[in-house]
């Protein structure tokens, strides 16, 4: 239990940090909205022309992205440019961390789930609800609805490694900002931010099963839809594992060939 | 005015040498950001191919309105970067500072923070469009047309972000958020023709704050439907007008700021 200690530390301090911010995150809720509005009426205006498509009729596509736009900040999708763990790469502050016996991708891993933890209760409820207001779109009640904690914290964690892939970059060369940002959009087109892989041509498809981006959004907000069930499902679910251990393993491999990279600059 | 200009171009390029501290960042920077259109064009690409068009609009179609307005925004953003951040610099104080030099305060500002990897932003925008105009073989006069459409884009989202930057005089930068749903939201509402909208949305953007002028009407003068959609023939031509006007409001609420700036004094 003593080992776990700080990490539950890291995730109440990456909660709180969070809700310091009350009059960003009021405002966050109304730019959340206001991108589910827009990007609704896209899906909707583009359904206009067929009713049902792949199985998902526009109600279904509406719902499907009501749950992406809402989950956004909870998965993590958009870094904190400010904090984390290239900045502290960048300053120096790395040097506390390492005279700490903690792991730093533990870390991420503990103020991924802690920052989770804050949008959970306050964001994703306030964006669905007012999605929920404008179209009256409800998850339908099936049993594979009680697998989505379990692919929710399945993409958390999944997000975590590929944050901290992207911002160990910093070790080789000070800043990441580029390895960000091209996680956020590769992540944003392949996880189905927007639109269902189901829709995807083909072989564009193939390569989103296979790349970890699925596992941080589509599996999970599939699965709250509805629209995931069977083999589908039992597939989202494999591969969210499979990429958990994948994206562990990449992380715990760059932390200890990035740490030999440091050297402190006094001062 | 033009030892403004001169001043801005200094100091622009201080940004840019200071980017370059960081070579191999900036370039693998630049790159990403010219890929932006992986996540913004993507989807768009992959619903136009299973639907065949969104409301009439092929994914061609619907390109152009998106190179037109990112050129836009990116332009805007790569030359008055200083607004949108404008009311951190208030709070901090740091306005004092740029009053005390007798130069053209809203040129000193526009170049505050300059991003030069936003370069790469204009560039993808632009290339989408060049190639949405090639894929639809527009002719001359619907080429005018395409760069009428991005230059109003620049003056009106020029106007957005001085306006924006205005109420930081009054409200302390609580608002910079909101200003972002205009400019962000703004063009990424614009990447989709007008027409999808619900009816308030679409009369807040046509009449409210003019962002349908943009791209919508121009892009419809250039592919020759604007009565088709509805719309009178000589619409387009005030896209211009309109877009120059919200620039003129923006200086003008500008203006009106800067007189009623009292230093908090430190």
């Amino acid at each position: 239990m003593g080992a776990v200690r700080p990490y539950l530390q890291f995730a109440r301090l990456a909660f709180q940090r969070r809700a310091a911010y009350r009059m960003a995150n009021a405002t966050g809720v109304v730019v959340n909205a206001f991108f589910l509005m827009l990007h609704a009426q896209v899906l909707l205006g583009f359904f206009r022309a067929r009713g049902i498509a792949e199985g998902w009729s526009a109600a279904d596509a509406v719902l499907y992205f009501m749950a992406s736009e809402s989950l956004l900040l909870a998965i993590g999708l958009f870094p904190d440019w400010n904090y984390n763990l290239a900045e502290r790469v960048r300053t120096g502050e790395i040097i506390v961390d390492l005279v700490r016996p903690v792991r730093l991708y533990a870390r991420e891993v503990a103020e991924r789930f802690g920052t989770a933890g804050y949008y959970l209760v306050t964001r994703a409820p306030a964006v669905f609800g007012i999605g929920w207001a404008i179209y009256g779109f409800v998850p339908p009640l099936r049993w594979e609805l009680l697998l989505f904690p379990v692919s929710l914290a399945l993409a958390i964690a999944v997000m975590a490694g590929l944050w901290f892939a992207a911002c160990s970059a910093a070790f080789w060369r000070e800043r990441a900002n580029g390895e960000i940002l091209a996680v956020v959009i590769v992540n944003s087109f392949f996880g189905g931010a927007f639109v269902p892989l189901d829709f995807y041509p083909e072989p564009v498809r193939w390569l989103a099963n296979a790349l970890p981006f699925r596992a941080t959004l589509y599996t999970p907000v599939a699965i709250f839809a509805g629209k995931l069930s069977g083999t589908p499902l039992a597939f989202g679910l494999l591969h969210q594992v499979v990429w958990v251990g994948g994206m562990a393993a990449l992380a715990s491999m760059l932390e200890a060939r990035g740490l030999r990279r440091i050297a402190a600059v006094g001062g | 005015m033009l030892d403004g200009l001169r001043l801005y171009l200094r100091l622009a390029s201080a940004g840019l040498r200071a980017q370059m501290q960081y070579r191999g960042a900036f370039v693998l920077r630049s790159i990403v950001d010219f890929g932006v259109m992986i996540s913004d064009l993507g989807p768009v690409w992959v619903l136009s191919s299973y639907f065949g068009h969104l409301d009439g609009w092929s994914f061609a179609e619907l390109a152009l309105l998106y190179g037109m307005v990112s050129s836009s925004w990116a332009l805007v953003e790569l030359g008055l970067r200083g607004f949108e951040n404008f009311s951190a610099y208030l709070l901090r104080g740091e306005l004092d500072k740029l009053l005390l030099r007798p130069r053209s305060v809203v040129l000193q500002i526009a170049a505050l923070e300059f991003e030069a990897r936003k370069a790469a932003r204009v560039a993808q925008g632009l290339v989408v469009a060049v190639l949405a105009c090639i894929a639809l073989r527009l002719g001359p006069a619907s080429l005018a047309w395409v760069v009428a459409g991005i230059a109003g884009g620049v003056l009106c989202f020029a106007g957005i972000v001085m306006i924006g930057a205005s109420v930081a005089f009054w409200t302390s930068g609580e608002t910079a958020e909101l200003q972002n749903t205009l400019t962000y939201g703004g063009s990424a509402a614009l990447s989709y023709p007008v027409s999808i909208y619900t009816n308030w949305f679409r009369r807040a953007i046509t009449y409210g704050v003019p962002l349908a002028f943009v791209n919508y009407f121009p892009a419809l003068a250039a592919l020759g439907r604007t009565e088709a959609a509805g719309w009178p023939r000589a619409l387009p031509w005030l896209s211009p007008l309109a877009c120059a006007g919200v620039l003129a409001l923006g200086l003008a609420a500008f203006q009106r700021g800067l007189r009623r700036y009292e230093s908090a004094g430190s």
